[in-house]
């Protein structure tokens, strides 16, 4: 055994993890090699005390806060097992009193205007289709200003706000493609991602979300985009997926995806 | 314990999702205890932690019950990390600027017993780890104190099991050389 072969199984030795065939061969070069002798026990005392470093425990917050989430997404795939994570993002209420006010006003002027709705007069009174264009118009204003929170909590409820405007809403759909390409968080990243959804009818839809694979740094929203090119059909998105499969600079996680998405859109 | 871990994330994708709460009280502790030492912040490695589970929530179809779960958790946990650390970029202390300026290694390595007396110091280790270059350091977390097979680190990190052994090693010379020369700094 050489020098360089016994440092290959030093962490082994020092872990006792070596069968006995090595062990004694590391033994043997050990004997004979005073070098590796002594750089073996120096580290290896090393090695020992790591294990003796105080050990680290999280706050008991941090299991309410699993539970909160875990119990927002249970209740969300039941009541609506195919949308989840949106019924997740919307349940989620503001902290700052600000914003609930805010909320709570949108909320107000919704349920008038769904009361104004389902009057029982038959003919929709002028009255009524101004009522609904503020109600869409404060989605709207509610879900732009979330949207461009420094905080990744209100940008996160931003986004779950975009569900509520009307599909053919162009600045709403610009802000969620902004949120895919640009945000700094992740989660708000795939959470525009799912909102998009929504917008699937959109023109230049696919040419965006090709356009975005590219730039993304996270390779969960990478797939998350490619999930979406399955869930709305594009089947004409085949061939930027197929080269984005062979292309082995992008992240394996990613291409084995790809190739999923290939297969599953023809 | 592996094997039930797989099992349990498999049946949290075929949608029990409940059964995550046992995968959260098996390794909400380690994971934290990881973002801790890699990032040296408490606020943010209960986040971090809380990312891994959600993202385990949004992607949790995707897992494939034939692959280890601690791999897949820790692949999930270093993508969380490595975003993390690009959106706070700057904050963190420099590590690179501790290792240009350390000097060479001392030509008389200290013995085992004198080393031991050392190594008391568990405040200086703790340090030295601390200064390493994340890569290093976190090669010995995965090793040291998440106590993962060598196997796993290595679909973890991408590279080979043998790659990893040496990196191991190479991590444990660097940790060495840091902590003598913060031990002589104290000295001096």
């Amino acid at each position: 055994m050489t020098c360089e072969e016994a440092k290959t199984l030093l962490s082994e030795y020092w872990s006792q993890t070596l069968d006995e065939t090595r062990e004694l061969a590391f033994d043997a070069h050990l004997a004979g090699c005073e070098t590796c002798r002594a750089e073996t026990e120096r580290l290896g005392v090393l090695w020992k005390s790591l294990a003796l470093l105080p050990v680290e425990e999280p706050s008991a917050n941090l299991r309410g806060r699993f539970y909160e989430t875990l119990g927002a997404f249970r209740q969300g795939l039941e009541s609506a097992p195919r949308r989840s994570l949106r019924e997740k993002i919307v349940s989620f209420w503001p902290r700052q009193p600000a914003w609930q006010m805010a909320v709570s006003f949108a909320l107000l002027v919704l349920g008038v205007g769904v009361g104004y709705e389902i009057r029982p007069e038959k003919q929709e009174q002028p009255e009524v289709a101004q009522l609904r264009g503020e109600v869409s118009n404060m989605r709207q204003l509610v879900a732009l200003s979330l949207m461009q929170q420094q905080s990744a909590g209100e940008r996160l409820r931003g986004v779950g706000w975009a569900y509520q405007v009307e599909p053919s809403d162009t600045e709403v759909l610009s802000a969620l493609l902004k949120a895919v390409n640009q945000d700094s968080s992740v989660n708000v990243r795939l959470a525009a991602a799912d909102a998009l959804h929504a917008f699937g009818a959109s023109p230049g839809m696919r040419k965006a979300i090709l356009e975005a694979i590219p730039k993304q740094s996270a390779p969960l929203v990478q797939i998350a985009l490619i999930d979406l090119l399955v869930d709305l059909k594009k089947k004409e998105a085949t061939p930027d997926l197929r080269a984005l499969a062979a292309d082995q600079a992008v992240h394996a996680g990613v291409r084995q995806r790809a190739t999923w998405a290939v297969e599953k859109l023809q | 314990m592996n094997g039930t871990d797989n099992a349990l994330m498999a049946q949290v994708g075929a949608g029990e999702v409940a059964k995550l709460a046992v995968l959260f009280e098996r390794h909400h502790g380690a994971l934290f205890r990881y973002f801790v030492s890699m990032n040296r912040n408490r606020e943010w490695s209960e986040d971090l932690v809380q990312d891994v589970f959600f993202r385990m929530l949004r992607y949790r179809t995707s897992y494939d019950s034939k692959q280890s779960f601690t791999a897949w958790m820790y692949q999930i946990a270093r993508n969380t990390n490595v975003d993390h650390a690009h959106k706070r970029r700057g904050e963190v202390v420099g590590i690179e600027e501790f290792t240009e300026r350390r000097p060479e290694p001392a030509s008389s390595a200290p013995g085992p017993e004198e080393s031991a007396v050392r190594v008391q110091d568990l405040a200086l280790l703790k340090r030295a780890l601390d200064r390493l270059p994340s890569d290093k350091k976190e090669i010995l977390i995965l090793s040291r104190f998440q106590e993962m097979k060598y196997e796993d680190i290595a679909v973890v990190l991408g590279c080979e099991a043998g790659t990893v052994k040496v990196r191991v090693y190479r991590a444990m010379r660097a940790l060495e050389e840091i902590y003598f020369t913060l031990a002589g700094e104290k000295a001096s």
